[in-house]
This record gives structure tokens, C-alpha cells and sequence, in this order.
């Protein structure tokens, strides 16, 4: 099903909390296929925006859409996947293998009476975790795994879900630079084969790669909405982190 | 020693101790993960309230426990969920201001006795068999809900928040989870007593942690524990004559303590 109302869409969006202005006047739309980045400073309002748009948190001012409805009477969350820090967020000591935290992305699939898994789940998680490469770590326990792996089993969980709009949260958070890299080279592929929307925050300018198609610059206020090589411009990066920027291009083969 | 399953009282015990230990090892193990141990213990002394309420009222003890402690857990987890107030003080509260609450009670009414102390510490003796015909529905009916829930409950112990954002219903879950815990808590006064039946959720799920097993095995272990344990403690009580409570939480322990050895 194409949609052709943006999948989010934001207007004159405003947060206060304890007086202070976190966001103010954020208008936006993520329409359907796009590949996307909010970049800008740490506490500038990039968490907060998220926080936002996945309905963890109610806005001081302005309207959010998700697929064309109200956020207020929006259902369909398994639509939505979602992929929080990953390092900082998982309990080491939390007894769950990888199988069963993909597993917990059909959770809200299942009727409540459902007691097993069926072939048609089970294939589900399976195809899931070799789309993440992680099939062989399917029976270890989350906590065991290194930070890019622990990352692949959160995404796989979300795509478990079977979501059309992937949203990640500082993804590069605690992975190394070989991880990164790899990481980002999936995200692309699950932009352009399997055709999912995907909005992911990052504080990284360094990570903005030409396959992005739409950056979104934040810092308290939406700055601008654009395309990469123009936002890497040394005005835009100096405007958005308040120094002086030297911006040089390096581009992969 | 086999001789104690001729008598009708053990008989009881054992079968409520069992029904006991299943419930409150499964729905200790999600209390474990979520860091909220301390509210079975909290709630424990809570449903002394109700004991209290119920001995001065002639009233049945037991459905006094179970009102009083659901009334209470649904309030703890209103101040901590929805008025955001931080939970550790909220259970602090609950658990001495309600342990006054019942002893006031009974001393003003002139019958703090040892039906009392029973409920402090567990008495075998003191199971009959309409406990056991409410121990045995209350008891399917709380599993049953935790089976159903299994999966959901398993997502928001692990991740609360993104389980929200996945569209399960967080709120009415935690709402559900902590009523099992009422239900289980008030249930086992009697064999266990309100000073022990924290450990008794706690130590079987802490124990089956050590072994490091996915979170199903873990459960299952949780549950095997506390059966052991029921078994080992009541058993150890009809010889030695000591309080169940006590030496079924001795028993627990014991498990705990080998399974350290095994790391």
C-alpha cells in the first residue's frame, strides 16, 4: 500500500518543560520511502523531537501526524519500528536470547489467545534475523554480544514487526567505526529493497552520507530541511553547532 | 516421614504451598527484571491490613487480605505510574505506615495473639480446605493471565519504553502484574507469612538467574526452585516443628547459595 499523506508529518510542533523552550515551531514531513537524518548538537532538541513523533511524550504546542491520522487516535504502532540507543539501554544481565528479543517484535501481532508461535511467525523472525546476519547468534544471550551485534538483534526485532517506517536513535552510539560503517550500508539496503522509510537521529554530522536523501537540521528550532551536500556547508554545520566549521568531502568507492 | 501425607493438614499445605510456588516464582521473575522485588514485600504487609481487619471484624482473613492488597497495589503503582512519584519511596511507605496500620488494629481490639503471629511467619495448621478450593481458583486464574500475557509482559520487562511505542498496552499490564502479585501475596499468608513471601518471589527467580539460561528456561527453573523448596521447607517444618514460613524460605536460600557455588 503507498501512501501518498506523509507517513510523519509535523506542524508548528512546540515542547516546554519547566519553563524552558526545548523545540519550538518544528514543521515537517517524512514522506513514504524517503531516507532521512535530524542531525544538530547534543541537547538540541533531536531525542526530544523523537520522543515526540513515537508518542512517549504529548507536545506543548502543534499537531503530529503518523500514516494521515491524529497521533492522538493513531493504532497502528506496529507500523512503526523502532530502535532505541542500544549499548546504554540493554540490561547485561537480562536473561533473553537473541531469538526471543526478535521474537518480542510480533508480540503485538499475535491474538491474545495465541499461546505457541506458527510457521508463518517463526519464518518471520527467522527471515528478521538473516536479514541482520545474526541467525548464527540466535540461542546466545543478548547481554553476551558486542555492541554492533546487540545493535543488529534491536533492529532485527523491529523488523520483526514488519514496519514500514524504521526509526533509529543515535545509532552509532558505542559501535565501533567497522560496525558503522556495515550498519550504515544495511540501512540503505533496507531503503532501497525492501522500500522502508527510515528517519534516524543522529549528533554525528561525520555519518551524513550522499544516500541520505533528506537532512533535517535541528537545534531548539527546525534550522533547515535539505539534501545533504548542501547542508554540509560550512554556514549550515556552523549555524547548527555555533563554531566555526571547515567542511571537507570525502567520498567512498 | 511419609507418614505426615495421612494427615489432612499437610495434605492441604502441600497442595497450597505448590499452587503458591508456581504463581509466585512466574510472577517473580518479571518483578525481578523490572526491579520492583521490593513490592511483594511492600504489599505483604499491606494485606496484614486486611488480616487485622478481618480478625476484629469476624470477617474472613484471607478475602480481607486479598481486598486490602489489590486496593493497595493499585494505588502504589497509581502514585508510581501516572503521578510519577518515585516508587522505592512509595513502597517504603506503604510497607511500615501499613505494618502500624494492623497492629493498631488488633491492639485496640484486644487480640493480638498468636492468629496474628501466624500470619507473620506462616502455619501450616491453619489451611483449610475452602482455602485450599481459593487458593487453587485464584491461583488458575492469575497463571492463566500470565500465561496469556506471557509475551507482552516478557516485552515490557525487558523494554518498557519501546514496548509502549509498539502499540502494547504498558499501563494495563503493570495494572495487571502487580494485581497477580496482590492476589499471590494475600494468598500465601498462611502457609508462608507476610515477613517471608518477598523471598519467596524473589529468591526461586534469583536463583534460576545464576544459571544464565534464555528467559523462558529461566522461568521454568524459577518455578522448580520454588517447588523444591515448598517440598524441602514444609517437610523440614512437620519434623522440626518450626514455622513454614521460615523453613521454606531457608530452603530457598539454600538453592540460592548452590547455585552461586556453580558460577
Amino acid at each position: 500500500m503507498t501512501f501518498s499523506v506523509p507517513l510523519v508529518q509535523t506542524r508548528a510542533l512546540g515542547l516546554t518543560l519547566n519553563g524552558q523552550s526545548i523545540l519550538s515551531n518544528i514543521t515537517l514531513d517524512i514522506m513514504e520511502g524517503e531516507y532521512s537524518a535530524i542531525v544538530g548538537p547534543n541537547g538540541g532538541g533531536k531525542s526530544s523531537l523523537l520522543r515526540l513523533i513515537l508518542g512517549l511524550q504529548k507536545p506543548t504546542s502543534g499537531t503530529i501526524a503518523l500514516f494521515g491520522r491524529p497521533i492522538e487516535r493513531f493504532d497502528a504502532w506496529h507500523r512503526i519500528g523502532y530502535v532505541p540507543q542500544n549499548v546504554s539501554h540493554i540490561d547485561t544481565h537480562f536473561p533473553a536470547t537473541v531469538e526471543e528479543v526478535v521474537r518480542m517484535g510480533r508480540a503485538v501481532h499475535r491474538p491474545w489467545y495465541a499461546l505457541g508461535y506458527g510457521a508463518k511467525e517463526r519464518e518471520i523472525v527467522t527471515t528478521a534475523m538473516e536479514q541482520m546476519s545474526i541467525t548464527h547468534l540466535m540461542h546466545r544471550r543478548i547481554g553476551e554480544l558486542s555492541g554492533g551485534q546487540r545493535q543488529r538483534v534491536l533492529i532485527a526485532r523491529a523488523l520483526a514487526s514488519q514496519p514500514k517506517l524504521l526509526i533509529l536513535d543515535e545509532p552509532n552510539t558505542g559501535v565501533d567505526t567497522h560496525s558503522q560503517r556495515e550498519f550504515y550500508a544495511l540501512l540503505k539496503k533496507l531503503n532501497t529493497q525492501s522500500k522502508m522509510t527510515i528517519l534516524f537521529v543522529t549528533h554525528d554530522v561525520g555519518v551524513i552520507a550522499d544516500d541520505i536523501k533528506n537532512v533535517i537540521c535541528i537545534n531548539g528550532a527546525l534550522l533547515s530541511c535539505t539534501q545533504p551536500h548542501e547542508m554540509l556547508q560550512c554556514d549550515t554545520v556552523t549555524q547548527l553547532y555555533g563554531v566555526d566549521a571547515h567542511v571537507m568531502h570525502h567520498h567512498h568507492h | 516421614m511419609l507418614e505426615m501425607f495421612t494427615y489432612d493438614f499437610m495434605v492441604n499445605a502441600f497442595w497450597a504451598g505448590m499452587i503458591i510456588a508456581v504463581v509466585a516464582a512466574t510472577a517473580g521473575s518479571f518483578m525481578v527484571l523490572r526491579r520492583y522485588a521490593m513490592m511483594s514485600d511492600t504489599l505483604a504487609h499491606v494485606a496484614l491490613v486486611g488480616v487485622a481487619v478481618g480478625i476484629v471484624a469476624h470477617q474472613s482473613t484471607l478475602w480481607m487480605a486479598v481486598i486490602v492488597s489489590v486496593l493497595a497495589a493499585w494505588l502504589i503503582e497509581y502514585l508510581r505510574y501516572v503521578q510519577k512519584i518515585y516508587s522505592d519511596a512509595t513502597m517504603a511507605l506503604f510497607l511500615s505506615g501499613s505494618l502500624a496500620l494492623a497492629v493498631i488494629i488488633v491492639s485496640l481490639a484486644g487480640s493480638f495473639n498468636s492468629t496474628l503471629f501466624s500470619y507473620l511467619f506462616g502455619n501450616i495448621l491453619t489451611v483449610s480446605k475452602d482455602d485450599i478450593i481459593t487458593i487453587t481458583v485464584v491461583g488458575a486464574v492469575a497463571m492463566g493471565a500470565i500465561v496469556l500475557h506471557f509475551e507482552k509482559l516478557f516485552f515490557v520487562a525487558f523494554d518498557e519504553e519501546v514496548a509502549k511505542t509498539s502499540g502494547i498496552a504498558v499501563g494495563r499490564l503493570n495494572f495487571l502484574l502487580i494485581t497477580i502479585v496482590a492476589l499471590v501475596v494475600a494468598l500465601s499468608l498462611r502457609i508462608v507469612g507476610s515477613l517471608l513471601i518477598g523471598a519467596m518471589m524473589v529468591i526461586p527467580a534469583l536463583t534460576a538467574m545464576q544459571y544464565r539460561q534464555s528467559f523462558v528456561r529461566t522461568v521454568l527453573l524459577a518455578n522448580l526452585f520454588a517447588l523444591l523448596s515448598v517440598l524441602l521447607g514444609l517437610s523440614a517444618s512437620y519434623i522440626w516443628a518450626i514455622p513454614s514460613g521460615a523453613s521454606i524460605v531457608a530452603a530457598a536460600l539454600l538453592f540460592f547459595l548452590l547455585s552461586l557455588l556453580r558460577r
